[in-house]
């Protein structure tokens, strides 16, 4: 029985060992392909610079010269700030007006013509007002994230079944009551993937508005690079984005996870069997 | 009429209070509540409205440009992320090896690639279809997948137990019932593929909406500015509604009235063709 189990372990480990094999395989083939194509000539490598280039390149960024660390670090903050503050403000303002119908009425519109405008434009207008340091790069990313979990809270409230929100009323519940027990609970689903598509589009919103006009931060590094056709070392600032990207994404998606735990079986038995304990533990060992 | 009215007060409310805020605004503005420096009065911004769409027209121009590339870009990249899509849907190991790669491009923010992309590309209009492209790749990519890949099983069974071929599990079947989640997917990639565009031109460009504003802006030329903004959102809009009537036409099944337009059109032309061959019913020799 335990022989069986631990064959089919081993079994399972190799296939994905396998599959990994040949993905890396298929990768270095890639990559060798690409070398290759320059070297001989078919590539310009001033327009695709050498892998190998690039990987000196992470090297020389990241070690030799160190001089990604503080523009990473700036971009960073940038983000961070921007989406904390952008979507708790988005939350905090649709909450707002889901609560009043009238209120959601007259705004309908304003929101559907600021959604077609691409937020990103607002660009300009904001380093005009903000000035050129970090404060209107945050200030952009603010606004970029604002909607996405604005919209979303403001669906997921409306979105609550009026049977449900009846049921609460017969059953006597105040506002506040009605709204921390169901109306929040149920849009929390929504408000996360808003958050999700929020932060995903906060990095893109920092590196544009460094793009327009800046004296720090990746977006100005890959620009300065670039400008000099220095492509190996802007490939480099590229990949960092993709890698803090991937993490952002990973770390949004356990949030998720944490957040709406009721959305996979095994996190809510875990939660079920927490809150089962803690509810023992505050009623005395009777049962 | 009384039907007119009843229809008519709602706009006249929201009006009234769209009234009610930009006298607000004025206002504030002429309290000095507001720096008219960065928030112009909502009368000089439709001035410059007035100015860029009348007097001088010179926005058509910018605006054309936009659109152009927006909507290139959203060819190029639609068509892309269509075909990748359908490929990784019928074969499973393409969708193996071709997904990491997917997902790398939609991790990596495709904005950061503007630079990258001019210096390949160049300063004129194909730098900025490439951007467009990149950025609105993803979203067709993704929704046409998962919508080709997630069919109901039980009608799937039943195609199979009908005897329907591959071919025919894959154009009755897997495509009308992803169309409605493709749809939504090319309607996130239009706007994507604008501010992909957009944000090219506010990189290097000589023309365009994008161009346009980073002047007005720069010169601190704000109304002029918020009136290029506002031309922006407009550009969003109809490229938007663009699809949203495509959508229309092609998910036919969606809204009650269209499905019976189609029903009705489509009964007619079975009658023609019933009444061209007698006693032997068309269109239905596949089955037997």
């Amino acid at each position: 029985m335990s022989d069986e189990g631990d064959l089919g372990a081993v079994a399972a480990k190799g296939r994905t060992r396998g599959i990994v094999a040949r993905h890396a395989g298929i990768l270095v083939a890639l990559v060798a392909a690409w070398e290759i194509s320059c070297r001989m000539g078919w590539l310009d490598p001033l327009f695709f610079p050498y892998p190998s280039a690039i990987l000196l390149g992470f090297w020389r960024l990241y070690i030799t010269q160190g001089n990604i660390w503080p523009h990473l670090g700036l971009t960073m903050l940038e983000v961070l700030v921007g989406f904390l503050a952008g979507s708790a403000l988005g939350i905090a303002l649709a909450v707002c007006v889901g609560m009043s119908d009238r209120l959601r009425r007259y705004l309908k519109p304003y929101v559907v013509v600021l959604e077609a405008t691409p937020r990103i434009a607002i660009g300009p207008v904001i380093i005009a007002a903000f000035g050129f340091g970090w404060t209107s790069k945050t200030a952009i990313v603010m606004l970029v994230c604002f909607f996405a979990p604005f919209v979303n809270t403001l669906n997921g409230i409306v979105g609550v079944e009026p049977e449900k929100q009846s049921m609460f009323r017969s059953m006597g519940a105040s506002k506040v009551q009605t709204f921390t027990k169901l109306l929040w609970p149920s849009a929390l689903p929504e408000i996360s993937a808003g958050l999700r598509l929020a932060m995903a589009s906060a990095l893109g919103g920092a590196l544009v508005a460094e793009f327009i006009a800046s004296n720090a931060g990746l977006g100005v590094l890959i620009t300065q690079y670039t400008g000099t056709l220095n492509m190996a070392s802007a490939f480099v600032c590229v990949l960092t984005l993709s890698a803090l990207g991937y993490f952002i994404f990973r770390g949004m998606e356990e949030l998720d996870r944490i957040v709406v735990f009721w959305s996979d079986g095994d996190r809510t038995d875990a939660m079920s069997r927490r809150r089962k304990a803690a509810w023992r533990a505050k009623m005395g060992t009777t049962s | 009429m009384g039907h007119l009215a009843i229809r008519l007060v709602p706009v006249i409310k929201h009006l009234l209070v769209f009234a009610g805020l930009i006298a607000l605004w004025e206002l504030a503005a002429a309290t000095g509540v507001i720096d008219v420096i960065l928030l112009p009065e909502p009368h000089k911004i439709a001035a410059s409205i007035w100015e860029l769409y009348v007097e001088n027209r010179t926005i058509y121009r910018h605006f054309i440009i936009t659109f152009y590339e927006a909507f290139a870009g959203f060819l190029v990249g639609g068509v892309l992320g269509l075909a990748l899509a359908v490929g990784s849907s019928l074969n499973d190991s393409f969708r193996r090896y071709v997904s990491p790669y997917a997902i790398l491009l939609n991790v990596t923010p495709g904005l950061a690639l503007t630079p990258i992309v001019i210096a390949w590309f160049g300063f004129g209009y194909s730098s900025k279809i490439a951007l467009g492209a990149i950025v609105c790749f993803f979203p067709v990519f993704v929704n046409t997948l998962l919508a080709l890949t997630r069919t109901d099983e039980d009608t799937l069974e039943m195609f199979r137990s009908m005897g329907a071929s591959r071919a025919q599990v894959f154009w009755k079947l897997r495509v009308p019932a992803a169309l409605p989640m493709i749809f939504a997917g090319f309607k996130i990639a239009i706007t994507t593929a604008l501010v992909g565009a957009v944000v090219a031109e506010f990189s290097q460009a000589t023309a365009g909406i994008g161009v346009l504003m980073q002047r007005l802006s720069f010169s601190l030329n704000m109304s002029a500015a918020i009136a290029a903004l506002l031309s922006m959102s407009l550009l969003g809009l109809i490229l938007f509604s663009l699809i949203e009537i495509l959508d229309d036409r092609v998910v036919f099944w969606r809204r009650t009235e269209r499905m019976d337009a189609v029903g009705r059109r489509r009964r007619a032309r079975w009658s023609v063709t019933d009444a061209a061959t007698p006693g032997e019913p068309q269109g239905r020799k596949n089955l037997t």
